[in-house]
């Protein structure tokens, strides 16, 4: 556990292997969300929060319940099941506590359990920091690092769209092109840009 | 009888979960780098649509409906397993190309989806049809997209090379190379429904 | 006297400024790096330059005719985007790729976006990343100048740690390296930008942030120890120098006030020093200014200049 690696998964999490851009994770929500800033920023913000929440449980369930027990197998029932009773307890005390909060990004919340993006964090920390079926050292904060910085690269991708597609508002794009076939179109070129970042190396 | 043929055939062209319903993005553009991932994550799919469009109808009278979409889920992830397990045990190739894709038809949109949409409120024989029509224009889809992007990327088509002296375009076994033509083809799309009406 | 004695409504002062002027203005502006290029790599790059040109122009015209909208290739736009591109390649790529590069330019960069003054990136680095991504072998052999040897450019010796051998800073300024056709002359850039200065078609705040950022952070992270980096070659080597004074000033693609413009111009000095430093690729320029093309609506919507008389 050092500082290189941190950097490096927060590295390739961002930019490299950008959920959205990359790996294509949680696309049918980018796509149809991020139509607008403010929007786009609360469901980041919904996203960032569940993702990471998701991978710690994820990780002590694999760790502790999956592991011991020789339960393997059913690693994709039992992480859909849990990340799907967390959002719903989430919205449901976010709905008691704060009204505001709630509709803030609240609404985004039940979106969010079939939001690829959040299973696929928690199968890739597995497939990376359990080697043999042995937890790496340090493997639950690496699992959670990885998780914020998924979050952030989602973010990323989700600010910088929304921005471009506000600006589009006010061109005459080609009728053809409207909205989802060009939000591809710019997202293969942010693609295209951050692979810039290609072989990072510190 | 002609009612189920309009369910199976609705799925591939006028219902396209791909290109018109825009749905299950994430597994279509991350595998479909060769044809022969493209089908392979197809009839995955498909298995699970159908195991799940059929399970789901038969069951839907039991299912409280505020709970519905938790147990569509487990019914969903069941079937998944059993793809992930088959995968593993024959085809361990497909099974590395596919990598996280394959447990991720959880949340394939498409399957929910068509649980939610169709097979919760349809008879048995219907459902089926419904999933096979799905699972097969998902697959047709796949096996466009990626022809395309294996022919650009590689110059190859299966592993077959087509024209001999053509420079694969690399950017097209790429991410953005995915993204540009799932763009283009919407686009294209556009502009033959456009010309129609 | 009399046309001053109209009534009209505003804006009564009209500069003599269009499009086309401006567009063939920057032309004209980068004609010197083009001739530079000639002189230090042979024949070669004027066929990639004039490749990318007509490719360019006729995209537009063909694209423009098909979806029914007023031509207007005759405004230099295209032009300049062909020649922004092939100064991008290297000089003795075949010349289908500069061709393939411009119709992607002008295809994807520009008409997709709806044209002229609505592209959200810079057309001609769109071009060259697609290049980039597409035929890396081709685009990334040089031919050593004056000479058909390859070799290596500067900075790509410098990443793989070779030692940099009788290459000067005055070598590095009049362009006696190898290199993309239009990026090694930095005299010629230079005279380029003066003119551009001196019309008043360039404003000096991305330039300047964009250089001096990359400069600070070579400086201090750009060896073994800090603060012992050679910032001098890295602000002469490679493309900063077409890319700050030409690429990252595209009118459309970047912030429209001053204050948006230095965010900008640092965004892209940071980035491309952290892609130099530690990435992949030796060079790092196209893809910072894509990316902050990329966050350009975003930096405008936050520097905004306030409408008089509002909080």
């Amino acid at each position: 556990m050092n500082i290189q690696e941190f950097l490096t998964i927060f590295i390739s999490a961002v930019f490299i292997y950008n959920v959205i851009l990359s790996r294509f994770l949680g696309l049918c929500s980018f796509i149809a969300i991020s139509k607008e800033t403010k929007p786009a920023l609360a469901m980041s913000s919904a996203v960032m929060f569940v993702i990471v929440a998701s991978s710690a449980i994820t990780w002590f369930v694999y760790r502790f319940l999956l592991m011991p027990f020789n339960l393997a197998y059913l690693r994709t029932i039992s992480f859909i099941l849990v990340i799907a009773t967390f959002v719903q307890l989430v919205e449901m005390v976010i709905r008691k506590i704060s009204p505001q909060l709630y509709r803030a990004f609240g609404i985004y919340l039940p979106l969010i359990t079939v939001n690829c993006a959040v299973l696929g964090v928690a199968v890739l920390n597995i497939d990376m920091f359990f080697v043999n079926g042995k937890a790496v050292a340090g493997s639950f904060y690496y699992s959670v690092f990885q998780g914020a910085c998924v979050g952030l690269g989602y973010t990323l991708a989700m600010l910088l769209m929304s921005g471009i597609r506000e600006r589009l508002e006010l061109c005459n794009v080609p009728k053809a092109l409207k909205d989802f076939p060009l939000a591809f179109i710019i997202a293969a070129i942010l693609s295209l840009s951050f692979m810039g970042f290609n072989g990072f190396k510190f | 009888m002609k009612n189920l043929i309009k369910e199976f055939t609705k799925g591939i062209i006028k219902e396209n979960p791909t290109f018109v319903l825009i749905l299950g993005l994430c597994p279509t553009l991350a595998v479909s780098v060769s044809v022969a991932n493209g089908i392979g994550m197809g009839i995955a799919a498909t298995f699970v649509l159908l195991g799940s469009s059929l399970i789901v109808s038969l069951v839907r009278d039991f299912i409280p409906d505020k709970i519905r979409i938790p147990c569509y889920i487990v019914i969903i992830a069941t079937f998944v397993t059993i793809a992930e397990f088959c995968m593993k045990a024959y085809s361990p190739v497909l099974d590395r190309a596919l990598g996280i894709y394959v447990p991720l038809i959880v949340v394939n949109c498409i399957v929910l989806g068509r649980a939610e949409a169709f097979a919760c409120k349809n008879n048995f024989s219907r459902s089926f049809f419904d999933g096979l029509g799905m699972g097969v224009g998902f697959t047709l889809a796949l096996i466009l997209i990626s022809a395309i992007r294996e022919f650009l990327g590689s110059g190859q088509i299966l592993g077959h090379t087509l024209i001999k002296g053509f420079e694969p375009v690399f950017v097209f076994g790429m991410p953005s190379g995915a993204l540009l033509v799932i763009g283009l083809l919407l686009g294209f799309f556009n502009i033959l429904k456009n010309r129609k009406s | 006297m009399k046309d001053n004695l109209i009534v009209s409504g505003s804006p009564h002062i009209h500069k003599k400024g269009s499009i086309s002027n401006i567009m063939w203005a920057v032309v004209i502006s980068v004609i010197p790096a083009g001739i530079a290029g000639v002189i230090i790599f042979g024949l070669d790059a004027l066929w990639v330059t004039i490749a990318a040109v007509i490719a360019a122009v006729l995209t537009e015209l063909v694209l423009e005719a098909w979806a029914g909208k007023k031509i207007t290739v005759f405004d230099g736009s295209a032009v300049i985007t062909g020649i922004l591109l092939a100064f991008n390649l290297p000089p003795n790529v075949p010349l289908w790729l500069p061709v393939i590069g411009a119709v992607f330019s002008i295809a994807i960069g520009k008409q997709v976006f709806g044209g002229i003054g609505q592209n959200i990136f810079n057309p001609a680095l769109v071009g060259r990343v697609f290049l980039m991504a597409s035929w890396p072998k081709y685009m990334t052999i040089f031919v050593k100048p004056f000479d058909a040897l390859t070799g290596a450019t500067p900075l790509a010796a410098l990443k793989e740690g070779k030692i940099l051998e009788h290459i000067s800073y005055l070598d590095l300024f009049l362009g006696k390296r190898g290199g993309c056709i239009g990026e090694v002359c930095i005299l010629a850039l230079l005279i380029g930008a003066a003119f551009l200065l001196i019309r008043g078609h360039l404003s000096w705040h991305i330039p300047a942030s964009y250089i001096f950022t990359t400069a600070v952070f070579t400086y201090i992270f750009g060896a073994a120890q800090l603060f012992h980096g050679d910032w001098l070659f890295h602000i002469l080597s490679g493309g900063l120098i077409l890319g700050a004074l030409f690429m990252a000033t595209d009118y459309v693609a970047t912030p429209l006030t001053a204050k948006g413009q230095l965010i900008f111009g640092v965004g892209c000095g940071l980035l491309t020093a952290v892609i130099r430093i530690w990435g992949g690729y030796p060079e790092g320029v196209s893809y910072a200014i894509l990316m902050m093309n990329g966050a350009t609506p975003f930096i405008d919507r936050y520097t905004r200049i306030r409408i008089y008389g509002t909080k």
